[in-house]
């Protein structure tokens, strides 16, 4: 390490001596430094303002689209600490670390502070009249068809705002795009139940069947579900809830169940079919359907023993009502939508729909409902920008050069269009490809209201509202920007408000009377709303119409080998960096990775078998190479993996967007092959196959978990016996 | 060989530094009861003795928690916002042309803030609690304020501008806390679970009680250093 021959003993006596040094000569002093430090004060201060003392705001969380309400602690007018209201009915009160993050956000040094304009390779400051009028004078002539807006997951009045500014030059490319969005899932929902997202009551349930959701770590709204669950190992009647959890790799949630049980990556249909087989209750033509999947077939398929196939179907029979959920791990294949239907098919046979899947309550205001989106959005507006379609491109929330599959080739066809703005906090992978780059205010600095998609009991709107003043004088609202685009257009329409807030304002206090606001003055009803945070109305609840039609359920046999890629590639998503909008957040960068413990990089994780047989070890820099590029990351040999998958999570490596997230770790982005889901259109993220190499390089992995270079399955915690051999209804 | 000369280096360097840091800061420390700090420059030179003296030499006998109204109500003093002074001095028009009235008024204008200088800067590990010290004198031993400010603060109604005049050092804190302060409050410290340090009074267990003590001032480091 060192070579200068001064070794580590002689620097901590070195280090000693010295630190008694300075204690000796620093005893009795104290350092008052009198007339040095400036002490200012308000100009005017609110009565309720006393230095040292903190103000309480309510508001929502940005940091995922779960839509959980916070209480954001504000001290001499800097936030200082976030808690989760406890009135929200999605959050409880309570929080997550990627929410507490949420300062680090705020606070993030490398955050844009002036629109930028693009000067060759740089980007030239300039003020926000002049980006307007830029923004006027390249969209006149051009016809509303030549224009797209990609966004990520927009709600609430930002989305009407939106629409409207879009239609006020007739266009209708509005492209949606979340790169882990259950856009499979929601398909099948709506085919199995009528809706793209129903209400799961996981805490009414008795026996939870997971097929890769994730709902502890990073699935749909973990921090409800996570509150769920508790009450579900408490047991509704005393009983004790029993969660099993199927999926090649281990998630947070998989950790937690009574039962892991790995699975060869995308046979999960299969699996719910021959569990549906066992059963034997199925009837009609669900009965035929099933028929040939019996436990030998499937076990054959799936590479789960018979005899667990036979325990799990045993304990949904024994216990009702129980609780099957479709994940991203079922759901990223060609046949994803066919494994969600399978999946939800065994809910319909369990009787589940209606006691533990609910119809969900929708916000009545339908134009404010959550727009959704998934890639095949994205692989459209990437067919019409390689196409030369669109003049101009706007982008606000999503990070498409980051996070589209390598081969998509995103980056090139950006720029075919002429001029491309980013609506952005950091100047990410696509901020730095646009012309225009605008600055936005974090979440904790604006307004706006949020329509999260996935509902608890009641309906609610989240209200945003800054907890300090703008941290930099020159970042504006989203929902700020969009009001002076849209005056450009239609000037007599919007004259009235005179900025974002006003029309927010406006636009909640006409509306009071739905809001539970009759008896209550406009001013009064305002404050109300801004104390809390939140609006609760009774919303509307759509009925649960789905059917189980298994016509065209057909689920492909798994492939055989392939020789020359024999590993399947499964990219997976850590509970704080999530799709890679977060990763300049050192404190997730610092959590650990809840199951390897892994901090501030990438890794690829390998079964110990499989690791063996190609003679790697933990530590080994490896090579992933699948058909469209490869990457080189760190090995760590996982127990908690299918012997033939291997994982690398999504979220680091990063070229651009700040200081914490730029130059750690690897993109499985670019390596992942551009197979979509047959039915939806979907990125099927689960689906590209690698091989590994090793490089022959070697690195000691920074992590939580014992000492370097230890394995985890190094000791015996508790007696373990082998799954085969547990009887499943003893161990609950 | 090698190595002890290396070392010797390093270390010879080290205590050369940390000698002339230490000479440095001793020159600055001043220990006595009464020992005044530097005379610190003010944006606008703020008479005290004008607002807060006594009437017979020249003072509006303005109480001390009139301004300083946030001492009373948290840890921290703060300062009177700008807000304050304008809501007295826009009215009084025989002073509106005075210098120091015009540059306040410039400031206010502006809707800038004084950039005040602190001059009770205490360091950075210390916690200071004003208005824990205002209950115990002034609202249980109805003290006047004067008197409890003037405690830490000095005679300030005698000043123009602030200046310190007590060491606030830990030994100054100790030599008041070592006199008897019988807090009266209900409660008081579980032996065994204090620490205490310096000339802290040492927690003495009370007539009648087995394991409550009445405390005398803080017996936990934890109290000052947070």
């Amino acid at each position: 390490m060192m070579d200068s021959g001064f070794d580590r003993r002689d620097f901590l006596k070195v280090m000693g001596w010295s630190g008694a040094a300075v204690a000796l000569s620093g005893c009795g002093n104290t350092s008052i430094e009198d007339g040095k430090e400036t002490v200012v004060s308000y100009v005017e201060a609110a009565d309720f303002v006393i230095p040292g003392i903190g103000v309480y705001y309510n508001s929502s969380c940005a940091q995922c689209d779960a839509g959980c309400s916070i209480n954001g602690k504000v001290r001499e007018g800097r936030v200082l600490k976030l808690e989760g209201n406890p009135a929200s009915g999605i959050n409880n009160g309570k929080m997550c670390g990627l929410g507490q993050a949420g300062v680090q956000h705020h606070y993030n040094p490398d955050r844009v502070r002036e629109p930028l304009l693009r000067n060759g390779n740089q980007g030239e400051a300039i003020s926000w009249e002049k980006a307007y009028a830029l923004i006027a004078e390249k969209l006149d002539g051009v016809s509303g068809e030549e224009i797209a807006f990609l966004s990520g997951g927009v709600s609430g009045h930002l989305k009407v705002l939106l629409g409207n500014y879009l239609s006020s030059f007739g266009c209708k490319n509005h492209f949606v795009y979340e790169a882990l969005s259950p856009g499979v899932v929601r398909a099948a929902n709506k085919k199995a139940y009528g809706v793209e997202m129903p209400r799961y009551n996981i805490n009414k349930a008795k026996v939870v069947l997971s097929f890769g959701a994730d709902f502890l770590g990073a699935w749909v709204s973990p921090v409800h579900f996570s509150q769920q669950y508790a009450q579900f190992r408490n047991g509704a009647d005393g009983q004790r809830g029993v969660l099993i959890q199927v999926e090649p790799k281990m998630t947070l949630t998989g950790a937690n169940a009574d039962r892991w049980v790995p699975i060869r990556p995308g046979t999960e249909g299969i699996l719910a079919l021959g569990i549906i087989n066992a059963l034997g209750t199925a009837t009609g033509d669900i009965a035929a359907a099933v028929k040939n999947y019996d436990k030998v077939r499937v076990s054959k398929e799936t590479g789960v023993p018979p005899g667990q196939i036979d325990k799990i179907a045993a304990i949904l029979k024994l216990r009702s009502p129980s609780l099957v959920l479709a994940g991203g791990a079922a759901e990223g294949y060609a046949h994803g939508s066919q494994n969600a239907a399978a999946i939800n098919l065994l809910n319909h046979v369990l009787g589940n729909v209606g006691k533990t899947i609910v119809a969900p309550v929708t916000v009545p205001f339908p134009q404010m409902a959550p727009a959704k989106g998934n890639t095949a959005a994205l692989k459209s507006l990437n067919d019409g920008l390689a196409a030369g379609n669109f003049k101009v491109l706007f982008n606000y929330a999503a990070n498409p050069v980051y996070t589209a599959p390598g081969a998509m080739k995103f980056k090139d066809n950006m720029a075919k269009a002429e001029f491309k703005v980013a609506f952005t906090h950091y100047l990410d992978e696509t901020a730095l490809q646009a012309d225009l780059v605008l600055p936005l205010d974090s979440a904790l600095e604006d307004w706006g209201t949020q329509v999260p998609e996935y509902m608890t009991e009641g309906a609610q709107i989240n209200i945003l509202q800054p907890l300090m003043e703008n941290l930099h004088p020159n970042t504006r609202g989203m929902g700020e920007i969009l009001l002076a685009l849209i005056k450009q257009r239609r000037p007599e329409e919007y004259k009235n408000y005179e900025d974002y807030y006003a029309y927010l304002r406006a636009a909640l206090v006409q509306n009071k009377n739905a809001f539970g606001g009759h008896s209550m003055d406009d001013d009064t009803f305002w404050n109300e709303t801004l104390t809390k945070g939140i609006i609760k109305l009774a919303g509307t609840t759509t009925a649960l119409n789905g059917g189980t039609n298994v016509s065209s359920l057909k689920l492909p046999t798994p492939a055989e080998q392939d020789e020359q890629f024999p590993l399947q590639l499964i990219p997976s998503v850590n509970i704080s960096l999530r799709d890679g909008r977060n990763s300049n957040q050192p404190w997730l960068q610092e959590s650990p990775d809840p199951l390897t413990t892994i901090v501030w990089d990438s890794w690829m994780e390998i079964h110990p078998k499989k690791a063996a047989e190609l003679g790697i070890v933990e530590g080994d820099i490896v090579e992933v190479t699948s058909r469209v590029g490869s990457i080189k990351t760190q090995a760590y040999l996982f127990p908690g993996i299918h012997p033939d998958a291997i994982s690398i999570p999504i979220g680091q490596g990063h070229e651009a967007m700040g200081r914490y997230a730029k130059g750690y770790g690897v993109n499985p982005f670019k390596i992942i092959d551009t197979v979509f889901d047959r039915e939806t259109g979907e990125l099927a993220m689960h689906e590209t196959r690698v091989k590994v190499s090793k490089t022959g390089q070697r690195v000691i992995i920074v992590k939580d978990e014992s000492a370097a270079g230890a394995k985890q399955v190094r000791e015996k915690i508790a007696g373990r016996v082998s799954t085969d051999n547990v009887d499943l209804s003893k161990e609950v | 060989m090698h190595r002890f000369l290396r070392i010797s280096v390093l270390l010879t360097g080290l205590f050369a530094a940390v000698s002339v840091y230490a000479a440095e800061s001793l020159q600055t420390t001043q220990m006595t009861e009464d020992s005044l700090g530097p005379l610190v420059e003010q944006p606008i030179e703020f008479p005290h003795n004008r607002h807060a003296g006594d009437a017979g030499k020249g003072g509006m006998e303005i109480n001390c928690m009139y301004c300083h109204t946030y001492a009373r109500r948290s840890a921290v003093a703060g300062i009177p916002p700008l807000q304050k002074c304008i809501g007295c001095h826009q009215g009084i028009e025989s002073v509106r042309e005075a210098p120091r009235i015009k540059k306040l008024f410039e400031y206010w204008d502006a809707k800038k803030a004084v950039p005040w200088k602190k001059v009770h800067d205490l360091p950075d590990f210390v916690r200071f609690n004003h208005e824990r010290h205002i209950k115990r004198f002034v609202e249980q031993q109805n003290r006047p304020f004067q008197e409890v400010c003037g405690y830490c603060h000095g005679d300030v109604k005698e000043m123009t501008v602030a200046r310190r005049s007590k060491a606030l050092s830990m030994g100054w804190c100790a030599s008041c806390h070592q006199k008897d302060h019988a807090v009266v409050a209900e409660g008081g410290t579980q032996i065994g679970s204090q620490a205490y340090w310096y000339t802290f009074y040492k927690p003495e267990a009370t007539d009648g009680s087995t394991d409550v003590l009445k405390a005398k001032g803080p017996n936990d480091c934890w109290q000052c250093h947070k």
